[in-house]
């Protein structure tokens, strides 16, 4: 047998139970609860300036190794110096990290340590990614900016420094999402920076309603900027590829991006969402350089041949084929789009097959996730809300761009999604703006919870209540000849007479926002796991077994066997 | 100003035209789903609440006045539909889909209220109340083309595929050529997963309508499924030079409709498309017609300097660019636009500081570092001009001109290597100054010492020259080909 690395991380406190009553939400906030205050300030002052409404993101990182995950949530700022706006009350300027002080008892409480930890960055916030680039088992963060953007490198102390400018990975350009991915296999982490449109503040363009009024513009007022991709030379300082990888070829107004292995060939591509133009698939080459395909590919546009405003972004195995499909958040009036995957990064619009059509619709998605909310061993969806322009019957109020999040259940084997926004729990019926969505299991409990963000809101902690009625497995990997935390890996769990379960290490996709690094495993009624099997980035694959469920499990590079 | 509320009488003919060819098929089809608002009467909702406080005063006054007609006459039909139409025009769907039911239940034998009311409800994607409303219109109204066409693809985006090819079977029995329909029946047959018989649909609805780009690009991806490669491609080229286009229907309801906005953007839109087509005068008309609705409209005044300036009418070109920066004095696209046209008027000196001030408000803007470049490169100042198109391409990264003009200062440095990256850069997409670029690379290959593709591409450049009919620069690439050919012989 081989030998079995179970980690020192926390194992399951809460054991599967049988619901205690059927009425139980599948999710409540608890943010304030918990010691999560934060409220997004996005500093409108009636001008309308373009990033007020676009912003912001979170991450879901364990910053600090104890076991838990952290949040770190972005901030906005003043977009104009002299103009007065109105602070909400007890605003505290720049983005916050919150340590997790999870107890024993599996009692969560949040702590503001931001000044301790160095990371109150004060620009104009947008999108946070995470990944440990220099493979010191400690992960670090990329903060995306309306202006010049950050890397802070996580000393493993409980304090980040700045290293930007060592590192060379700024951009003064509006950047939005990004994504830590190894394109090149050699161990270390590189970086996709999104970017989206030359607004300047100055240079800003007055846009109008249908009726006349004052409103957001679309980006196809402004011009698109070249997203850029960085290479990690693995001694601290990485070097821009964006030209001689071919990625500064072609490009959009991007917002959400992901990075998946969508043709099946061992190397990781990037997916790019661009608002009001193709969506793009940059296939990796093997070879230090990329070609865009997802024109032929059939994921650039909806079925009909036409653009849509791509925000978020998810890539995940929803049929349990071993395949990513990718979902793709719209705005209001075309719903999101779902591209189901040959296996061959060959692409077809199955949104109206899967019944996502009709109840995406009305509403302007921008965070974004599959994740099994019930531990069914299907993924389901969750999809953030909100307006970018004026909503009629909000008209009244200050801030009209309010909508519902929405929730959906995978009913399992290719019969698409089932709305579950009714039962999702009291706050999806709260319309707010919201934008940032990151997904993980913020207790430990093996079930995943979310953290949404809300443009000029509140923060919400939507914590499961009922996932971990079913089992469960999570898995951390740590890299040895891979990078540490195994992002791009793929992780299946392999279950007598079933079909395994395929998921993959990354923390990238949604919108402007980083999630869990660990891969979570729901299980359904079923205890036994016959293995897990784990293809490494460098192209490696190892096996392990007596893998017990409802556990998070910790999987180290050579300590599997070959299969 | 005159508002265009009264449904014309033409419509009507056109309507009733198209009503009675299809009356047969239709009813059939439409049976299963009998629907009707009134079937139940209910009560009369409300006129809708309306706060029209910060919108446009013209669009407040046309609002207004169909709003106290309704509220003048609450029993009438005609009057609520009005409404409904001025709203609906204006994109204000929840309220217009108010109207629209009031006017229903006050007239239930009119079947133009019950579409549009499926038309707003399809557009707010309440699909069960959108095909509701379509089917009880077509029950009054069975031959209405674009209701039926509206009905099916509401089905269609509805995930009731099989209901909608109902409706699209019975659409091409009486309408054979109706690409839309046919469309519409490849995309059920797609979603059934019935390729072969897609694919049928959607050769036909090309064949029909050859510039229907969301038909060929169904095609394309089906060719792809079929490993067809070579016609998969040849039909994506074509949906994307035809992203946008779709076989126009004759919907004279939805015409009246749209003939109601007459907002800045309705007419800064058409503006644009009269543009596109290459119709300045009429471009320049509408955009005049946007500042009389609102004067204080920047984009229409930034867009009449580009088009005043094409006519060279340079004293009306520059009339709108003072209005523009007076309104707004930090639009860089204003002086942007301000500098072209100086520019064109050989005031270069005054056109370097129109293009300062763009790039100073939007140090972004690839073109205007660019047009910088250049009137650099005029006087001599060749470092910064090199500067200024770095900075173009690092913003817009396939700008072939910049690349070009990079190209060139670099050939004059003797930076071959660095010139010829660039020169390779601006040989896609293939366009009239395809021979021109090709020509550079092959004479900065020339001049780097390698023969053999100085050769190559000056071919190719003499190729494409003569494929153009770009005789003058044909002559040139011949002469420089003898010249690189006798060198060959030589060595």
């Amino acid at each position: 047998m081989a030998a079995l690395a179970l980690g020192s991380l926390p194992q399951t406190r809460n054991r599967p139970s049988r619901p205690s009553s059927l009425e139980t939400a599948i999710f409540r906030e608890i943010a304030a609860e918990v010691g999560l205050n934060f409220r997004h300030f996005n500093g409108a002052t009636g001008q309308r300036y373009m990033p007020e409404i676009m912003g912001a993101g979170v991450a879901l990182f364990d910053y600090d190794n104890d076991g838990d995950l952290d949040v770190y949530l972005i901030q906005g700022s003043t977009l104009e110096e002299n103009k007065k706006t109105h602070l909400p009350p007890g605003w505290k300027p720049g983005n916050r990290l919150f340590r997790n002080e999870l107890s024993e008892t599996g009692k969560l409480k949040f702590t503001d340590v931001t000044e301790r930890a160095g990371v109150g960055l004060t620009g104009y916030g947008m999108g946070v990614a995470v990944g440990d680039y220099d493979n010191d088992g400690f992960q670090d963060l990329y903060v995306t900016n309306f202006g010049h953007n950050f890397l802070y490198h996580n000393n493993g102390d409980g304090t980040f420094t700045d290293v930007t400018a060592e590192a060379g990975v700024d951009d003064i350009r509006w950047s939005t999402s990004a994504a830590w991915l190894d394109y090149d296999r050699d161990g270390y982490l590189d970086l996709f920076v999104a970017n989206y449109v030359d607004f300047t503040v100055k240079g800003n363009k007055r846009c109008y309603a249908p009726t006349g009024e004052l409103d957001y513009c679309t980006p196809k007022i402004y011009r698109a900027m070249p997203s850029r991709l960085f290479r990690n030379l693995g001694n601290g300082k990485f070097v821009d590829v964006t030209e001689s990888s071919g990625i500064g070829a072609s490009y959009g107004p991007a917002l959400g991006v992901v990075c998946a292995d969508f043709n099946g060939d061992g190397w990781t591509d990037i997916y790019v969402a661009n608002d009001t133009a193709a969506n793009r698939l940059w296939l990796n080459q093997g070879d230090g350089t990329f070609k865009e395909a997802a024109l032929e590919a059939g994921a650039a546009y909806s079925a009909d041949g036409l653009p849509k405003a791509g925000m978020g972004v998810s890539a995940e195995d929803v049929d349990n084929r071993g395949i990513e499909d990718i979902l793709v958040t719209n705005l209001t009036g075309e719903g999101a789009t779902f591209f189901r995957n040959d296996g061959k990064a060959t692409f077809d619009d199955n949104t109206p097959q899967y019944g996502l059509a009709r109840p995406t619709f009305g509403f302007t998605g921008f965070g974004t996730k599959w994740f099994d909310y019930d531990n069914d061993g299907w993924l389901d969806l969750f999809i953030a809300n909100g307006a970018v322009t004026l909503r009629e019957s909000l008209r009244a109020i200050p801030h009209p761009y309010h909508q519902r999040n929405k929730l959906f259940h995978n009913e399992g084997e290719g019969k698409g999604f089932r709305e579950t926004t009714n039962i999702a729990g009291p706050i999806f019926d709260i319309p707010q703006v919201s934008r940032g969505a990151a997904f993980g299991d913020i207790d430990n409990d093996g079930a995943i919870d979310v953290v949404v963000t809300n443009n000029n809101g509140p923060v919400w902690l939507l914590h499961n209540q009922t996932g971990a009625r079913r089992h469960w497995l999570e898995v951390r990997l740590e890299g040895v000849k891979s990078n540490r935390f195994g992002i791009g890996a793929r992780v299946a769990v392999l279950r007598d007479g079933q079909k395994p379960l395929w998921r993959w290490v990354h923390t990238d996709s949604s919108y402007l926002s980083a999630n869990d690094v660990r891969v979570h495993f729901g299980l359904g009624e079923r205890l036994e796991i016959q293995g897990v099997l784990v293809h490494w980035p460098d192209g490696s694959e190892e096996y392990w077994e007596n893998i017990q469920p409802d556990r998070i499990i910790a999987l180290r590079q050579g300590s599997g066997r070959t299969r | 100003m005159n508002l265009v509320l009264d449904f014309p009488a033409e419509a009507y003919h056109r309507i009733w035209r198209m009503r009675l060819r299809s009356f047969l098929t239709l009813a059939a089809a439409l049976c299963a789903g009998c629907w009707s608002l009134a079937a139940t009467t209910p009560p009369l909702p409300d006129l809708p609440k309306l706060n029209m406080a910060n919108t446009l005063p013209a669009v407040r006054g046309q609002v207004e006045r169909a709003y106290l007609a309704a509220r003048a006459h609450p029993r009438d039909a005609e009057a609520n539909g009005k409404l409904g139409m001025v709203l609906d025009a204006y994109e204000q769907f929840e309220s217009a889909a108010v109207c629209y039911r009031r006017a229903h239940l006050l007239d239930p034998a009119a079947s133009r209220w019950l579409y549009y009311l499926g038309w707003v409800e399809a557009a707010r994607g309440k699909y069960e109340d959108a095909v509701g409303a379509l089917r009880a219109a077509l029950q009054i109204d069975p031959g209405y083309l674009p209701a039926q066409l509206k009905l099916a693809e509401t089905l269609l985006v509805a995930g009731n595929w099989e209901e909608g090819s109902v409706i699209y079977e019975a659409i091409i029995k009486d309408h054979p050529d109706s690409a839309t329909a046919v469309y519409g029946l490849g995309r059920v047959h797609a979603a059934r997963g019935d390729d072969k018989a897609a694919a049928e649909s959607f050769q036909k609805a090309c064949e029909f309508f050859p510039a229907y780009g969301a038909s060929h690009y169904a095609l394309a991806l089906l060719y792809r499924k079929f490993g067809d490669t070579p016609k998969a491609q040849e039909h994506l080229i074509l949906s994307e030079q035809n992203k946008t286009t779709v076989p126009p229907v004759d919907d004279p309801l939805r015409d009246a409709v749209r003939e109601l906005n007459q907002g800045p953007l309705a007419h800064i839109r058409r503006g644009t498309l009269l543009e596109q087509a290459g119709k300045t005068q009429e471009a320049i008309a509408e955009h005049e017609k946007a500042l009389e609705v609102d004067p204080r409209h920047v984009q229409a005044h930034i867009n009449l300097i580009s088009l005043y300036g094409r006519l060279r009418q340079f004293e009306k070109a520059e009339e709108h660019y003072r209005a523009a920066v007076g309104l707004d004095p930090d639009r860089a696209d204003a002086h942007y636009n301000y500098g072209v046209l100086l520019f064109e008027q050989g005031k270069y000196r005054e056109a370097d500081q129109a293009f300062r001030k763009a790039v100073e408000i939007n140090p972004f803007y690839a073109e205007a570092h660019n047009n910088l470049g250049s009137l650099l490169e005029q006087q001599g100042r060749l470092v910064e001009a090199l500067e200024q198109y770095r900075q173009a391409v690092q913003n817009q990264p396939e700008y072939r001109l910049a690349h070009f003009h990079l190209g060139r200062i670099l050939v004059n440095q003797n930076n071959y290597d660095d010139a010829i990256q660039h020169f390779l850069k601006t040989l896609t997409p293939e366009d009239e100054n395809t021979p021109r670029y090709l020509y550079a690379l092959a004479a900065a290959y020339a001049r780097s010492g390698d023969r053999e593709k100085a050769l190559k591409f000056a071919r190719k450049a003499r190729e494409q020259a003569a494929a153009r009919g770009q005789t003058r620069l044909l002559t040139t690439i011949e002469k420089d080909i003898r010249a690189l050919e006798q060198e060959g012989a030589h060595h």
